[in-house]
């Protein structure tokens, strides 16, 4: 390497710090409650041949491939054809892309008229059209999902701020205004990224930036590599299941084989079910995401940079035509809970290998919540994402109420809520005592949201999963309690389907039941103290804490104070 | 003869001032009860109490308080419905792929939140009243229960209506007498739930050992016959009487870092230097800040122990590189500087005192940057084969040899400083190159040169006494008070009459404020108003001052606003997207009547060898001097390195120096 260790250990820090400022200049100035609240987007800068060289710290599964997705926009129009202005664009899960919300655009960084790598930013946007507002749970193909950008190539100057592409995108979306926004902070956080990259390249040349680049990667490869080296070679399987397709009440089963050779890891997903008809397919650079997310969580400390070389030893086998690989035109929109789903089966199989690196099975779900209303205002969508507990580990509990590993959405603050939503408030949030399953460490507790809707002509859609199948424990742990949604009207709670829509009334009361974490080793090994704890805490009853862990509780004295 | 005492982690800073004479002692702090620490100062420097005018203090009192737990038995008080809200946070994760990660630890426990029936929306209106026969019936017998010493309230929407938080506040103080009641809208006016109740936390927490501290503090100053001003730094860079810092106490966190960059911005300013970046380089870290106009820039939001702070504090960048920082290999081979530190014990491999691995301070002893006949602090005599050996083992891995393993991981901290100033430079859409570099701390003087290079800054100046800025800077404060108040605004003709109109109404709560706490006219005012594009979630604080706001024209607030949003997030220049304003600030200050100097010690007696000093990747023949040896308009050329007792200053290859009237050391890059 020409470059000195020093000026590597300098660039490649500078290059991640990029990243990073990309993904919170993308957050701080964009315009939909989902970006901005939930800061459901990301960051990354890529080298010139595409490859990931660093990401901000956001959403795991928008992140892992993010190579994939501007592979085939590449292929399509290659680096050196690209002018200064140029801007590619996808959102198409049949070529590297992910869900349609998604939407990836990589802005070339030029440095004396040659492309030396990209910026690159998604976003989840509120709503690209399809069959209803925000989110269509009754979709039966991708057409009917929203607009469909294939990889594309378009120019600032001509396309966008008024242009062709920003009209079409403007006509074809119920929240124009949110979703032009939401492209200019991606836009933006490009430029940011171009800008920093520019600025090293000044100073310190754009060879050696170039090549720091190719050394990071290596260096990510290197560690990577020599983490899989401490797992003891085998093969080993693994097996879990999403609850239904949201049709019928059938479970939908997927089936990993991983071996672990040397510094070499193959994952085989061969045996997993078919795709279905309805929107939890998962394409294939989200299986991508959620296995190198799940390897790299598990055998590697948190230090090593995310980029191609975390990649490189990891070998992924999908059958075409299953649910981790579906061919077009199979609906994807709630792609998410498959890719949990394939975590969890991956860390199944890892348990056998490297069991204090593992953790329980976590609620491990994404529950996507959308309300949508059609007034004088023209269409409002508000959505939110929520994960559940976290899975118990070897050496403690699960985090209690917090986004699931594959993502990592914020909660929209409930004055938020008050101040942009006039048609369904936040009455409720709170933890779920008794939600985790029990263990040497128990799980994260889940929580509940209660929403009072305040006009009739309210629309709920939702998309979620473990309604039916809970979060297992592992070594002897118990699985935590499963999750619901339901409307409370007269007196009466209607229970919904994991994966549907329901027109609400004024005066319902929406409950959304996010599940814990399943538990670590047997509960007779937990320490008292903690299980002392969760009852003083008031996450865990006295009849639980009899039951389960032979605690047995004093009624609490009142303490009289002398006034 | 005004004083300053400055209680920090390890050591107990005191600068005194009278007239031209300055006296300047460092004591070791006392961790469990610092004001111990801080008497003993004025002791050691042989002061007498009855004879000062100003006590300034600056602690970490608070700061401990909270990283400790040390803080009062504390509960919360929130709208029903939501009494998790201190604990469910804001569902996110600060590390991505780290399957065992923890939330920060709240400040109240689950067993500690309440709730009250009431809500009011945010427009103000009532949807549900509190109900007094409810809090008596139901929250006072429990918070009687649970024996709390303090109480935080926050319910939904109090910002923008607090009548039902008053009525709350007053019904517990009334019913819970001795108990210290916060109410969120008595510290913070802003919307965010999450955020606010933290902030509101956090200052119920430390209200009462704030008030014990302080009150302690008094009586040892009332029982020496004080007869002068007692007064406390604040986190915002302004000192407070600290009869009014014990009803306001999340103040005073940071309130030692906030000194330092007054105290530096205050030097630099004599000299004529009013855009600074300063770099607070210490044991284990660096605070970097920038100053604009001579004021130190704010923020409006921060954290402390992972937890949301949103009350105006400087806006200080802390990175963990520091000259107790250990240098060290990961394991892809990457050379690596920090966060870990050697702390006070062992300390760096130099000291002599069991450390074997190796430091930034073991680089500069390697390098001759710190000479080995330096009595490190006064006492340490340092160790240059300790350095050396320490630094072996990173020199094989590098394939590099000592001294060039040594000057890299310099080089490294010297990156890690610049990536922080660049945060409060670059990142709010400002050029460094547009400031000069201000150093002080113990080691910041040494990189200065350096990261001024890295940056593009071709001037750098040095204050006297490096060592004792932030002593020094509570002597320089003003008093000053911030408020808020949350009010959307869309920014249109009618807007400056409102502004105006929100404007007045603080200004005369905050000059009652200071009419009460006995600070009277003249004041000075600085107004910021909070503004984003329709849709957006996050503002842009814009500043004006007296005349500007006098004159507030809806234009000028959109080209302002505009002009922030485009710097700092490259788009919004074209837009034509409604503006709206959310929140409006205002601080109210009370000039110091003189800015006192410090001056350069007098200490001539060392004589330092000119052994050579490793830069560049050589060996480089190099000009060594006691630091008070250079006089008022002699000039100096690197490479040099000034000795002083407090710092040493290492003027870098390329770069000169001089001492100016006002006894600041002014180094310059040399023309090319």
């Amino acid at each position: 390497m020409k470059v000195s260790p020093i000026d590597y250990a300098v660039i490649s820090q500078a290059l991640h710090a990029v990243a990073n400022e990309m993904g919170a200049k993308l957050i701080r100035s964009a315009y939909s409650t989902i970006l901005r609240e939930a800061r459901d987007g990301a960051s990354a800068l890529l080298d010139r041949f595409g490859n990931v060289v660093s990401q901000a710290d956001l959403i795991p599964i928008q992140l892992g491939p993010i190579g994939m997705t501007i592979q085939p926009c590449l292929a399509r129009y290659p680096a050196e054809t690209l002018e200064e202005g140029d801007f590619l664009v996808s959102n198409d899960p049949y070529n590297g892309g992910q869900h349609l919300p998604d939407v990836f655009i990589f802005t070339p960084i030029f440095f004396e008229e040659k492309v030396i790598g990209f910026g690159a930013s998604v976003a989840h946007h509120l709503d690209l059209g399809g069959g209803s507002p925000g989110l269509d749970t009754d979709a039966t193909d991708i057409f009917q999902e929203g607009i469909r950008i294939p990889p594309s190539k378009y120019n600032m100057a001509r396309d966008w701020n008024g242009g062709n592409f920003e009209r079409l995108i403007e006509a074809n979306v119920r929240v124009p205004d949110l979703t032009i926004g939401d492209f200019n902070a991606q836009f933006a956080a490009n430029a940011v990224g171009a800008a920093r990259v520019q600025q090293l390249c000044t100073k310190y040349g754009a060879d050696a930036v170039c090549e720091v680049m190719q050394e990071f990667i290596a260096y990510s490869e290197r560690r990577m590599r020599a983490a899989i080296q401490k797992v003891p070679n085998g093969v080993y399987y693994g097996e879990d299941a999403i609850d239904d397709d949201g049709v019928t009440d059938t479970p939908l089963p997927i089936k990993v084989r991983v071996e672990v050779k040397d510094e070499d890891i193959y994952v085989d997903f061969t045996g997993t079910c078919q795709q279905v008809m309805r929107n939890v397919n998962v394409p294939l650079s989200s299986t991508y995401a959620a296995t190198l997310s799940c390897i790299k969580s598990v055998i590697t400390s948190a230090g090593i940079p995310f980029n191609e070389g975390v990649k490189r030893p990891i070998h992924i086998t999908v059958p075409p035509a299953c649910l981790l690989h579906p061919v077009s035109p199979a609906p994807v929109r709630a792609r998410l809970e498959g890719g949990y789903r394939a975590f969890g089966a991956i860390m199944k199989a890892l348990s056998q290998a490297v069991p204090e690196q593992v953790i329980a099975p976590g609620f491990d779900t994404t529950t996507v919540i959308c309300f949508s209303y059609h007034g004088e205002k023209g269409f409002q969508v508000n959505l939110e994402v929520f994960g559940g507990g976290y899975g118990a580990s070897a050496i403690g509990d699960g985090c209690d109420a917090v986004d699931s590993p594959l993502s990592n959405c914020s909660n929209t603050p409930v004055e938020v809520m008050d101040i942009q939503c006039d048609y369904v408030r936040i009455v409720g949030y709170k933890l779920e005592p008794n939600s985790f399953g029990h263990g040497r460490f128990r799980g994260g507790a889940g929580f509940s949201r209660h929403y009072e809707v305040l006009r009739d002509g309210t629309k709920l859609a939702i998309y979620a999963d473990r309604f039916r199948l809970q979060p297992g424990g592992i070594f002897g742990g118990t699985p935590a309690l499963s999750g619901f949604c339901g409307i409370h009207r007269d007196g009466k709670l209607i229970k919904i389907g994991s994966k549907s829509s329901f027109d609400l009334r004024k005066g319902d009361v929406v409950e959304v039941f996010l599940g814990g974490g399943g538990g670590y080793g047997l509960p007779s090994q937990r320490d008292k103290g903690l299980v002392e704890r969760d009852v003083a805490e008031e996450l865990l009853s006295p009849d639980a804490a009899k039951k389960i862990y032979g605690l047995k509780t004093q009624p609490r004295e009142k303490v009289v104070e002398r006034v | 003869m005004r004083v300053g005492v400055e209680v920090g982690g390890t050591f107990t800073d005191l600068v005194a001032i009278d007239n031209d004479r300055i006296a300047i002692t460092k004591v070791p702090s006392t961790p469990s009860a610092p004001e111990q620490g801080a008497f003993h100062a004025v002791s050691a420097a042989g002061l007498e109490v009855k004879g000062i005018k100003d006590f300034a203090h600056g602690s970490t009192v608070a700061t401990n308080a909270i990283l400790e737990r040390k803080g009062a038995k504390i509960a919360f008080v929130t709208t029903a419905g939501f009494r998790d809200l201190l604990q469910l946070q804001r569902h996110d994760r600060r590390n991505i792929y780290n399957l065992q990660y923890q939330k920060p630890e709240p400040i109240v426990p689950r067993s500690g939140s309440f709730e009250v029936n009431e809500r009011i929306l945010p427009d103000g209106s009532v949807l549900t009243a509190l109900s007094e026969a409810d809090v008596i019936k139901n929250l006072v017998p429990a918070l009687r229960a649970g024996s709390f010493r303090a109480v935080a309230v926050c319910l939904l929407n109090s910002y923008a209506n607090s009548e039902h938080e008053e009525k709350l506040g007053k019904l517990l103080r009334s019913h819970l007498p001795g108990v210290s009641v916060t109410c969120s809208t008595e510290v913070v006016r802003e919307f965010r739930e999450y955020e606010r109740a933290s902030t509101t936390a956090l200052s119920a927490y430390v209200q009462p050992v704030i008030a014990g501290y302080l009150s302690r503090f008094s009586q040892w100053l009332n029982d020496k016959t004080f007869d002068g001003q007692f007064t406390v730094m604040q986190s915002n860079g302004g000192l407070l009487p600290a009869e009014a810092m014990a009803r306001s106490a999340i103040t005073a966190l940071f309130s030692g870092p906030a000194a330092g960059v007054v105290g530096a911005a205050r030097l630099a300013a004599l000299s004529g230097y009013r855009n600074l970046i300063t770099f607070d380089m210490g044991g284990t870290s660096t605070d970097v800040s920038l100053v604009v106009d001579g004021e130190p820039s704010l923020a409006t939001e921060t954290e402390i122990d992972r937890l949301p702070l949103r009350t105006p504090v400087l806006d200080i960048v802390t990175v963990g590189a520091g000259g107790g920082s250990i240098v060290w290999i990961d394991d892809g081979g990457m050379l690596r500087v920090g966060p870990q530190s050697s702390g006070a014990t062992p300390g760096p491999a130099c000291y002599g005192k069991g450390g074997t691995l190796p430091t930034i301070t073991d680089a500069h002893v390697v390098c001759g940057a710190i000479h080995p006949d330096t009595q490190l602090g006064g006492r340490i005599k340092v160790d240059l084969d300790a350095a050396r050996k320490a630094f072996a083992p990173v020199a094989e891995a590098l394939k590099l040899s000592i001294e060039e393993a040594a000057e890299s991981a310099i080089r490294l901290a010297n990156a890690n400083i610049v990536r922080a100033i660049q945060l409060v430079s670059t990142e709010r859409g400002r050029d460094p190159r547009d400031y000069v570099i201000v150093p002080f701390g113990g080691a910041g003087s040494l990189h200065a040169t350096a990261v001024a290079t890295d940056l593009g800054v071709d001037k750098v100046v040095v204050p006297p006494n490096p060592g004792v800025i932030s002593a020094y800077g509570l002597l320089a404060s003003d008093c000053v008070k911030h408020d808020s108040l949350t009010h959307r605004i869309r920014l249109n003709a009618e807007a400056p009459a409102l502004v105006h109109k929100d404007f007045e109404k603080l200004r005369e709560s905050l000059q009652r404020q200071m009419e009460e706490i006995g600070l009277g006219a003249p004041y000075e005012w600085t107004y910021g108003i909070d503004m984003r594009f329709v849709g957006q979630a996050f503002e842009v604080t814009v500043y004006f001052d007296y005349e500007s706001i006098e004159n507030l024209t809806q234009d000028e607030m959109e080209r302002r606003f505009v002009d922030a949003h485009q710097r700092a997030f490259f788009h919004g220049a074209a837009s034509k997207r409604a503006i709206e304003i959310i929140c409006l600030r205002v601080a109210i200050r009370k000039k110091l009547a003189t800015v006192p100097r410090l001056m350069r010690e007098a200490n001539t007696s060392e004589h330092f060898s000119d052994a050579p000093l490793f830069s560049d990747w050589k060996w480089n023949e190099t000009k060594r001097l006691a630091d008070g040896l250079l006089k008022i308009g002699e000039s100096i050329k690197g490479p040099a390195v000034l000795h002083g007792t407090t710092a040493t200053v290492l003027v870098g290859v390329g770069w000169s120096g001089h001492i100016d009237e006002q006894d600041n050391l002014i180094l310059e890059k040399d023309k090319a």
